[in-house]
């Protein structure tokens, strides 16, 4: 079914080829007739809000297309952005666990399908299917794992050029592209985004990307940036 | 060191107030089975950043610093952990290597459950897996307050809607 986003929506989760794939979704055929009778398919533009820092937690949002931006935000407006969540996350999960409002603040930059469940069905689900309990603690503790990974690059990163090479080279390690001598990423955010990731200014990320191609250890090409020289990125990274 | 911790947890006074440890008693006995008690003094690490899980070390008495550190050695406290926290649980249950370092700052008496086991301890009893899920979503509220703190300088600010 086409949805007024250009998604192609998967309605049953039993059909879902990708499901494998997925931490969450893996479950057992009877775990996931329970999850079916409980959740929400639904479409939401680019933009869209799912919750808001501080919002008593309404539910979970599996996220079964697209892509959602994970942020929190100061009250001077400074915002700063946690993780790009990609599809087999379930977000909102602590919260709604805790019953403590959302940590984070989740927005689309995808035309996403996510799956909503409300809090108090998931609890229930959760105590009846110990698969689902297990994967749930999978994916909490692969949260936490992350952010201890952001707690140290915020916190112990020197400068901004560090921080921004390990990001960089962070993502040149995923799609395969690690092993290569010079490895491509697309870019999917903005200056101003990749700012808000790595606690600085828009223009000192302007600055930073305008040296790294004039020393030539980074060429960009369109939204595709290819990696020139991995060892300088490093040692930027390292701090050396 | 008078202590009200007893080596078989069915007979602890203590664990009514713990979220890990208050399970029912046919749970609590198969918990016994497979945990061995241990009593550590001071500055003892019970694991290292970057070091593999080989298991959870419950806190039944004293505290742990929880740090990360830097590749120069700088440090940065994350935690400190009070009796009743299990620790290096997203290592274990994610089979990474730890995210952090945890240090006992009290002489301490921890329960250690070797990886393998508490997988399958958790895999068949789904209260205690339940208590797990609540025990990690404690733990990432308090990482991404550090998150909040560290990168904007600030701690959690008060609930934009009530409930």
């Amino acid at each position: 079914m086409l949805s007024p986003y250009g998604l192609d929506i998967i309605e049953s989760c039993l059909t879902c080829k990708m499901r494998s794939d997925r931490i969450f979704c893996d479950l057992p055929t009877a775990s996931l007739q329970s999850f079916e009778a409980i959740k929400y398919a639904t479409a939401y533009p680019k933009g869209a809000v799912l919750f808001v820092e501080g919002q008593a937690p309404r539910g979970i949002f599996v996220l079964c297309k697209g892509r959602v931006k994970l942020s929190v935000c100061a009250t001077d407006g400074k915002t700063l952005i946690l993780k790009i969540a990609e599809p087999g996350e379930v977000l909102g999960l602590s919260a709604t666990v805790s019953g403590k409002p959302y940590e984070l603040t989740a927005e689309t930059i995808d035309p996403c399908q996510v799956n909503f469940v409300k809090r108090e069905d998931f609890l229930r689900f959760l105590k009846d299917n110990s698969d689902a309990c297990f994967k749930v603690a999978e994916q909490l503790s692969e949260k936490y794992n992350n952010a201890c990974h952001e707690v140290r690059s915020l916190g112990l990163s020197h400068s901004a050029s560090e921080k921004l090479a390990k990001l960089l080279l962070e993502w040149s390690s995923k799609n395969g592209e690690a092993a290569k001598q010079e490895p491509r990423l697309k870019l999917a955010l903005t200056h101003e985004e990749i700012a808000q990731m790595i606690g600085t200014s828009r223009e000192t990320v302007t600055r930073l990307f305008a040296d790294l191609k004039k020393r030539q250890i980074v060429q960009a090409k369109g939204s595709t940036l290819i990696i020139r020289n991995k060892v300088a990125l490093k040692t930027m990274a390292t701090n050396n | 060191m008078e202590s009200a911790i007893q080596q078989n947890c069915l007979e602890c006074a203590l664990r009514p107030d713990r979220i890990f440890c208050d399970l029912p008693t046919t749970v609590l006995a198969a918990l016994d089975q497979v945990k061995s008690k241990i009593a550590c003094p001071r500055n003892t690490v019970l694991f290292r950043e970057g070091q593999p899980a080989r298991g959870v070390f419950v806190l039944c008495e004293g505290r742990a610093k929880l740090t990360v550190c830097s590749e120069s050695g700088q440090r940065l406290t994350l935690h400190v952990a009070v009796p009743g926290e299990v620790l290096g649980l997203s290592a274990a249950l994610s089979g990474t290597n730890h995210e952090v370092t945890a240090e006992l700052l009290d002489d301490a008496h921890v329960a250690m459950v070797k990886r393998k086991e508490l997988l399958n301890f958790l895999r068949e009893h789904r209260e205690a897996c339940l208590h797990v899920v609540d025990l990690l979503s404690q733990d990432l509220h308090i990482a991404y307050d550090k998150v909040r703190s560290v990168g904007l300088g600030r701690t959690r600010r008060p609930r934009a809607v009530s409930a």
